[in-house]
């Protein structure tokens, strides 16, 4: 297998855009395209999840292909739930280290909000079971909450240490500029004061309104390309080294240990190993915090903290900006937001960016092992990937 | 004479308790202070109002139009027994809400317009009113009607207000539905929230003056999809002119 | 007409699959027209419980309780609970009833009571 290279970055606000998804996904190709100052790839992969039935957009890549007159290369849409963004950066990554094709753009791209949240709810919970979990009217933050009751109850995570993710994913964001909500929230607002049952109430207890990212639109895009011409660019060499992936039952009744997020844990395995680092080398990571128990539990199965202690080291500030091992940077989905689409993509661009040094204000010093995790599902579909900063 | 036909013409206002303000914390830490305005503070919130009559999404431009005409009827003594209120942060308008006193026993809530992003603010206004008619005015029930499918679910479905369609609303003669003093006290501890009496400096400054929203709801930049592509919300224009500033390539 | 939920035995090694799967979860080896109906029993410990406030379209309620069962047989179900304080490790009988009604039809799922 060839090496990888991340060569190009490109992103859009993320927010409610009023264009069409296929536009969302060509400007932030557009960027990318700039970015590593190339014009044409061989060929595009594009990750989104909802074209179909919110935007009446079938074959969205074929559209995107066009759109960037990138035309006659190839192009395919990706589909994973909220994990297809990994998931076609992970194709792009099997493209180029095939040797099949050497520059690769790989675009996640969502338009949530051209229906309403109601619309928007009822979408996502199309990810659960149709027999045995969709007809009871679950939604997925109903499937957090239920999982978040378990996980406060086995393991003393409180609706402090919650607050506490959304409180720091918040003031990450302040610092960018893409992110969906510059929104600074205190403790004080949100949970001690006598309001703050008003201000934060809750969506499927014991998960309150703070705990849960909003719906966005938005579009990312990173181009891979083989080390050859990875060198000519010029720029720092940031290496896609490891993809795992990993699947676990559909039924989220059906887990075998009802607090764990066994996929997550072995598609990091995968991650880690194909890229030759463990969990102690990453220096920046982007967990895929949905949900804010989602956050602290990751950061448990992927290996960063010892089960059922990741609450207790975001209680000790070692997961935020200066902090010994900052998790989700750019405000996570919490507060960068989170086009489902997009997210793995978005996530896989705040990681090159750091690893590039061009984080700004929210730079990480030194960064060099970078780590993503993308969550599909409930934890049925899981995409890890592993960065190194190879100069 | 103008005064005779003016006298005719201005019906005549029961004298109604005026709503104690009341202060709360937001989910960012700001304070925010409702309280009651009368007519001689109403042409300071008109231009606010005024602006969200071009914001077509969202029901902001038949809510702030209807505002805005409820706003000028209480203002001009052309409707009985309206009240006001308005929620302020730093002095800031965040919202307007509004409903009339029918009679002892029945109010008629009118509308809650936001003015601040962030769809809590709603939520702390529209309880204040609900107190005003419960607690201040004594009153039995309260009849409500949502312009939007959000109104809807936020009241109707989570208040559980009881149908009473058989009562036509001012708003446009639909069927009502009413909040009565038993969900009402049910739901008490949810929506009686916020702190009395109000810190003087806080209440100083919100009195002082209704300042301008820093960030209300907008129109879009551009209506027209053909034309739209030499706008750029998408926020990577100016990314790239930040860029520039910065001398990054 | 008794409406029953049915778990799928499998005759090699004895696991039953719940909800229906085209081969045996355990041991991959029986397909599903081999599999046996079991009977889902009603009666059951609740794991874990939450009240949701966000509903789907279908839902024109204010909340909806949700929940996650063991059997007394040991399969594992989500049902909705029409239980007014529901506690984690509670024993729970769950009936069949009306779970979700859309447009065109009404579905039936289990429903947990207090035992």
């Amino acid at each position: 297998m060839r090496e990888v290279y991340a060569i190009g970055l490109g992103i859009t606000s993320f927010t409610r855009l009023e264009y069409p998804v296929a536009e969302i996904a060509a400007y932030a190709g557009m960027m990318a395209l700039r970015d590593a100052g190339i014009r044409e790839v061989d060929h595009l992969y594009v990750a989104n999840m909802g074209a179909c039935r919110l935007n009446h957009q079938s074959g969205l890549a074929s559209a995107v292909v066009d759109s960037l007159s990138l035309t006659p290369a190839g192009a395919e849409t990706i589909e994973n739930g909220p994990a297809s963004g990994a998931s076609a950066l992970k194709q792009g990554f099997m493209a180029v280290a095939s040797g099949l094709h050497d520059v690769v753009m790989v675009i996640g791209a969502e338009r949530m909000r051209e229906v309403n949240n109601l619309e928007a709810t009822d979408f996502v919970a199309t990810l659960t079971h149709p027999l045995s979990e969709h007809i009871y009217g679950v939604t997925l933050p109903a499937m957090a909450g239920l999982f978040t009751r378990l996980y406060m109850e086995k393991y003393g995570v409180t609706e402090r240490h919650l607050a506490m993710v959304a409180v720091k994913n918040h003031a990450h964001a302040m610092d960018n500029f893409f992110a969906h909500l510059h929104e600074p929230i205190t403790l004080a607002g949100i949970l001690d004061s006598p309001e703050a049952l008003t201000n934060n109430p809750y969506i499927a207890d014991p998960l309150r309104f703070y705990d849960a990212c909003p719906v966005s639109d938005g579009g990312a895009c990173i181009i891979l390309a083989s080390q050859e011409v990875a060198r000519k660019q010029g720029k720092p060499l940031v290496r896609l080294a490891g993809v795992g992936q990993a699947t676990d039952t559909h039924a989220v009744h059906e887990r075998e240990e009802p607090t764990d997020l066994l996929a997550v844990r072995r598609a990091a395995e995968q991650a880690f190993r194909m890229a030759g680092v463990t969990p102690q080398d990453v220096h920046v990571a982007e967990l895929h915090d949905a949900f804010t128990i989602l956050e602290i539990v990751e950061s448990e199965e992927v290996g960063f903290f010892p089960k059922g202690q990741g609450h207790l080291a975001l209680e000790r500030g070692e997961t935020r900006l200066g902090g010994r091992l900052p998790i989700n940077p750019s405000g996570g989905l919490k507060a960068k937001g989170h086009p489902v689409g997009a997210t793995g993509v978005g996530q896989a661009h705040e990681i090159v960016l750091q690893l590039r040094g061009e984080a700004g204000n929210r730079q990480v010093k030194d960064a060099r092992v970078g780590f993503t995790c993308n969550f599909g599902g409930f934890g049925n579909n899981v995409v890890c990937l592993t960065f190194v900063r190879e100069d | 004479m103008a005064v005779d036909l003016e006298r005719i013409l201005r019906p005549v206002d029961t004298p109604m308790p005026s709503f104690p303000p009341k202060f709360m914390t937001l989910a960012g830490g700001e304070e925010m202070v409702i309280r009651q305005v009368e007519r001689e503070e109403i042409p300071d919130i008109l231009p606010h109002v005024e602006k969200l009559v071009h914001v077509e999404r969202d029901f902001y431009d038949i809510v702030a139009a209807r505002v805005y005409a409820e706003l000028l009827g209480y203002h001009c003594h052309r409707v009985q027994d309206e009240y006001v209120l308005v929620a302020q942060i730093d002095g800031e308008l965040a919202a307007v809400v509004n409903g009339r006193r029918m009679n002892a026993d029945q109010g008629m809530s009118y509308h809650t317009l936001s003015l601040r992003r962030g769809l809590r603010v709603g939520a702390h206004a529209f309880a204040a009113k609900m107190e005003y008619h419960m607690d201040i005015l004594g009153q039995k029930e309260v009849f409500i009607v949502a312009e939007s499918p959000i109104g809807f679910r936020r009241w109707m479905i989570e208040y559980k207000l009881e149908k009473r369609f058989e009562v036509a609303h001012e708003l446009g003669g639909c069927p009502s539905w009413s909040l009565t003093r038993g969900l009402f006290e049910a739901a008490r501890h949810d929506l009686v929230v916020g702190r009395r009496p109000v810190p003087e400096h806080l209440l100083a400054k919100a009195k002082a003056a209704i300042l301008k929203p820093s960030d209300p709801p907008r129109p879009p930049e551009d209506l027209l999809a053909a034309t739209r592509s030499q706008n750029d919300p998408t926020g990577t224009a100016l990314m790239l002119h930040a860029w520039a500033l910065e001398g990054r390539k | 007409m008794e409406r029953q939920l049915y778990g799928y035995q499998c005759p090699k090694c004895g696991h039953i699959n719940y909800p229906y799967r085209m081969r045996c979860r355990k041991c991959k080896e029986t397909e599903y027209k081999d599999f046996t109906l079991v009977a889902l029993p009603g009666k059951g410990r609740l794991l874990t419980f939450t009240t949701v406030y966000n509903l789907p379209s279908d839902y024109l309620v204010a909340t909806l309780g949700l929940g996650i069962v063991e059997l007394s047989n040991g399969v594992r179900v989500m049902g909705q609970l029409r239980i007014p304080k529901p506690k984690t490790g509670m024993e729970v009988e769950g009936r069949i009833e009306v779970v979700r009604r859309t447009e065109y039809e009404a579905h039936y799922g289990m429903v947990f009571y207090t035992a």
